[in-house]
């Protein structure tokens, strides 16, 4: 009966169980959980499982794992730190999602149907009857202006409350703890990439942010600031984060490259500036679900490729974040993955602490006498000079100590460019996944445990062949988080592409994370992309400008001779 | 639904409705649909009209308002005679100088706004849904592309419960491996998609299942992006050949899963005259 009565005011539009914290929890009635269940049985049940405990079919291959709904811990909530959620913030989460995991947005579901499932999914954890566990969602304000003051106040606050120990300096998840973090359910689970906002699972707005600053994520090492910071500072920290970010919430993936030309030489020793007038386009990094080796869930999920060129050669750098450099062990693209590894569960293999590297940067070009070109090169001496002391975080030392002994891993990070042997001239290009049997590709390979690149020849992925250094050089460096590699070549090649100024070639890249165990088919990768090399001069558009102004001048001048002439004859 | 910018439309409609009244005289009409027809296709749809479409309907807009105004004589003269008074009749000069000088900066803007189009690389059409061969072999066991079924199909009538249980293999098969793409709700908007081209089909849209029949879409699972013919961009396709991780009867079953999901029924086979 009571039931009932409150199922009727649900369904007289007054169901927001939050609204009065005294009253009997609101579950629904029995047609709502009814109909919920008939959604959920249709939608949900494949992750979150018939019984609302995370185990449907499909969650032993997610990463991170379905939500069990029998816990009543929910990561995405407007109420204090392990509190249950409001239906809101249900309704909220089921409508927008949770992007880049496999829990899609529902927009399509009417406000009648999300109320439903809401109360088909509280059904599922006795919490939600419980009077006292009924608490109120906060308002989220409204946003005070952000400026560089705040930046700078939130950046302070970022380093004095250690938020760089999960993620790290710059926010690309290199905290010293990232690789060991572990959920209440004992699943792995990964620090938000603060550099890539549009990955946040709670939005990726300065609200969004606020929000999880003030709340937290129930079941996550991420915690709830709501009573140790105040408002203001939240919010300081708020656009700290937003900054790191580049203040955008969408990742604006590019399909073009566009080399730049420049008039100087392309010194690798010069890394560091050699990209300052090139465009950046930013990739998105999927996994090699294709073929056996499979990775469904890659350490990466996007790439910033800039290039330039002049007469002579080509450069192309390439930036990923990465929770460690792993610049020792090997890496090949033909090395096996045993068939127990292939679809194996998500970051099963992963080994706990693989230890911070010393940050592997390689030298530029393969020469006989090491010293010499490690003293010639500014990035080796930007790395090893100051702060590398003050930058090392105390976690990350004991990290060092307990962890995978001296970050030696067995295999190493590696970074692969694609280009077809011969540019395709139809539809018809080599298969994206190392080529094919008629259509072969070239990979310009790095292991970033080696100093020299080698260059790969491929029919297939089971059909690799190592053909050498020929003319690629490499350089590497890893900071912060960030894997920063340029390759160099010949702008033309025999046996190789050779690129021409304004022409376009197919483009791809896979990379491999060496502590996530990715090699060989394993990995990271693209699609066909393409790379675009922009003439140092854009043809101007004055002289076509010009050429039709004066093109329908001559047009008018005729039409109206004419008129005037018949004019006059007919006045004659 | 959101189909058209009803805005621009009702605009258009407008300013023609207010020709009406006026009794405007044909060159002013013929303007008005050309300019009308214009800023439909550059305005008028809620997602713009590629360029190249763009000009493919002007084109044909201006050929079919030659053709009215050339297929009478009395018309070629409504059109032209305006024209000839306005350029040939010295009262008018004052106002021909702009018009004159106005049609020139107009073409020369053209081409400044054409040199600004930002590089795109080459293009080449792809064939969204090649034809199959008319024979696979897919696990040493051939199927007929065109006279073949889907062989737990008949268990839909004569078996239903046994039905059911190929269904729901389906859809742990589809759960485990397809949905990294082709998405939760089947829509092809996966976790992953984001990151292919071409995109991942969508098994909502209506030109999809209901068009093919269940052997086509077990030879695109078998076979996937390398078994695809040269018109469909094989070297691109990121579907994998299903044949390497699954057996024929699970390729099957989530044939039926994708159906019984949807509700959408396979294409009914063409019945041959030949037949007797």
């Amino acid at each position: 009966m009571r039931i009932a009565a409150i199922g009727l005011a649900c369904a007289l539009g007054v169901g927001v169980a939050s609204a009065d914290a005294s009253a009997a929890p609101d579950l629904g009635s029995d047609a709502q959980r009814a109909a919920g269940k008939e959604l959920y049985t249709r939608n949900c049940a494949q992750c979150h499982g018939d019984k609302g405990d995370g185990n449907g079919v499909a969650a032993p291959h997610l990463m991170p794992r379905p939500r069990d709904f029998t816990s009543g811990k929910f990561k995405i909530r407007t109420t204090p730190s392990g509190k249950l959620p409001t239906d809101e913030d249900l309704k909220h989460i089921i409508k927008v999602g949770m992007p880049y995991t496999s829990m899609p947005a529902w927009p399509e579901f009417s406000d009648e149907q999300l109320m439903s499932l809401v109360s088909y999914v509280k059904s599922f954890s006795p919490d939600f009857a419980r009077a006292e566990n009924q608490v109120e969602g906060m308002t989220i304000p409204k946003p005070p202006a952000m400026t560089a003051e705040s930046v700078a106040r939130g950046k302070a606050s970022y380093a004095e409350l250690g938020c760089a120990r999960c993620h790290g300096e710059l926010g690309r998840t290199d905290g010293g703890t990232a690789p060991t973090l572990k959920d209440d359910f004992d699943h792995p689970i990964l620090p938000a990439d603060l550099s890539r906002p549009w990955t946040f699972r709670g939005g990726a707005r300065r609200e969004d942010i606020f929000r999880a600053m003030t709340t937290g994520l129930n079941g996550t090492p991420m915690p709830a600031f709501g009573e140790a910071l105040t408002e203001e500072q939240r919010w300081d920290i708020t656009d700290y984060i937003f900054a790191l970010g580049g203040s955008s919430e969408s990742p604006d993936y590019a399909t073009l490259l566009t080399a730049k030309k420049i008039t100087g030489d392309i010194d690798l020793a010069a890394a560091d500036t050699l990209f300052d007038q090139a465009p950046a386009a930013f990739f998105p990094i999927v996994g090699q679900i294709m073929q056996p080796g499979r990775a469904f869930h890659p350490a990466s999920n996007g790439l910033t490729a800039r290039a330039v060129y002049n007469d002579a050669d080509l450069a192309i750098e390439l930036r990923w974040n990465d929770m460690r450099g792993n610049a020792s062990g090997k890496n090949a693209p033909d090395l096996a993955v045993p068939p127990e590894e292939d679809a194996a569960e998500p970051m099963a293999a992963k080994p706990a602490g693989a230890a911070a590297d010393d940050g592997g940067w390689g030298d530029a070009e393969e020469k006989p006498a090491a010293g010499k070109a490690a003293d010639a090169d500014p990035w080796g001496d930007a790395e090893a000079k100051p702060g590398d002391a003050d930058e090392k975080d105390p976690w990350a030392e004991d990290d060092g100590a307990t962890g995978a002994g001296d970050g030696a891993s067995e295999f190493s990070d590696a970074v692969a460019l694609q280009f077809p042997v011969v540019l395709p001239t139809s539809i018809r290009k080599p298969y994206f996944l190392f080529g094919d049997k008629d259509h072969p590709v070239h990979l310009w390979f790095a292991d970033l445990a080696r100093k020299t690149p080698s260059l790969w020849l491929g029919h297939g992925s089971d059909k690799m062949e190592n053909l050498g250094a020929r003319d690629l050089a490499v350089t590497s460096r890893f900071e912060k988080g960030e894997w920063r590699v340029v390759f160099k070549r010949r702008l033309r090649s025999t046996g190789a592409l050779s690129f021409e100024e304004h022409g376009f070639a197919p483009i791809a890249f896979s990379v491999w994370d060496g502590a996530s165990r990715e090699r060989g088919n394993k990995r990271g990768l693209t699609t066909w992309w393409s790379i675009y090399f922009e003439p140092a001069e854009k043809p101007s558009p004055a002289g076509s400008m010009a050429a039709s102004a004066l093109g329908v001048l001559v047009l008018e001048a005729a039409f109206v001779a004419w008129a005037r002439r018949r004019k006059r004859t007919e006045a004659a | 639904m959101n189909l058209f910018d009803l805005r621009v439309i009702l605009g258009i409609l407008a300013v023609m409705a207010l020709l009406r009244l006026v009794r405007a005289s044909l060159l002013v009409w013929i303007l008005a649909w050309w300019i009308g027809m214009y800023v439909f296709v550059s305005r008028g749809f809620a997602t713009p009209v590629p360029a190249s479409a763009q000009n493919i309907y002007l084109g044909i807009v201006t050929l079919a308002l030659f053709a009215y105004v050339t297929s009478s004589g009395e018309r070629v003269r409504s059109f032209v005679d305006p024209l000839v008074t306005f350029a040939g009749d010295g009262r008018y000069t004052l106002a021909l100088v702009p018009v004159l000088l106005a049609l020139p900066a107009l073409a020369a803007y053209r081409e400044y706004v054409n040199a600004k189009v930002p590089v795109e690389p080459p293009f080449f059409a792809r064939t969204v849904h090649p034809s199959p061969p008319t024979e696979i072999t897919v696990h040493d066991v051939k199927v007929d592309m065109v006279g073949g079924d889907n062989p737990l199909r008949h268990l839909e009538q004569s078996d239903p419960e046994k039905f059911r249980q190929h269904v729901e293999n389906g859809k742990a098969v589809y759960y485990e491996h397809c949905f990294f793409c082709h998405a939760d709700a089947l829509g092809g908007d996966g976790m992953y998609a984001h990151g292919l081209n071409p995109a991942p089909a969508n098994f909502i849209d209506q030109g999809v299942l209901p068009n093919f029949q269940e052997t086509f879409f077990f030879w695109r699972i078998a076979k996937g992006g390398p078994g695809m013919p040269d018109e469909g961009a094989p070297g691109d396709s990121a579907m994998p050949e299903w044949e390497r991780f699954l057996s024929n009867e699970e390729m099957w079953e989530v044939v039926l899963f994708l159906y019984d999901h949807t509700g959408y029924r396979p294409r009914a086979r063409e019945v041959h005259a030949e037949g007797h």
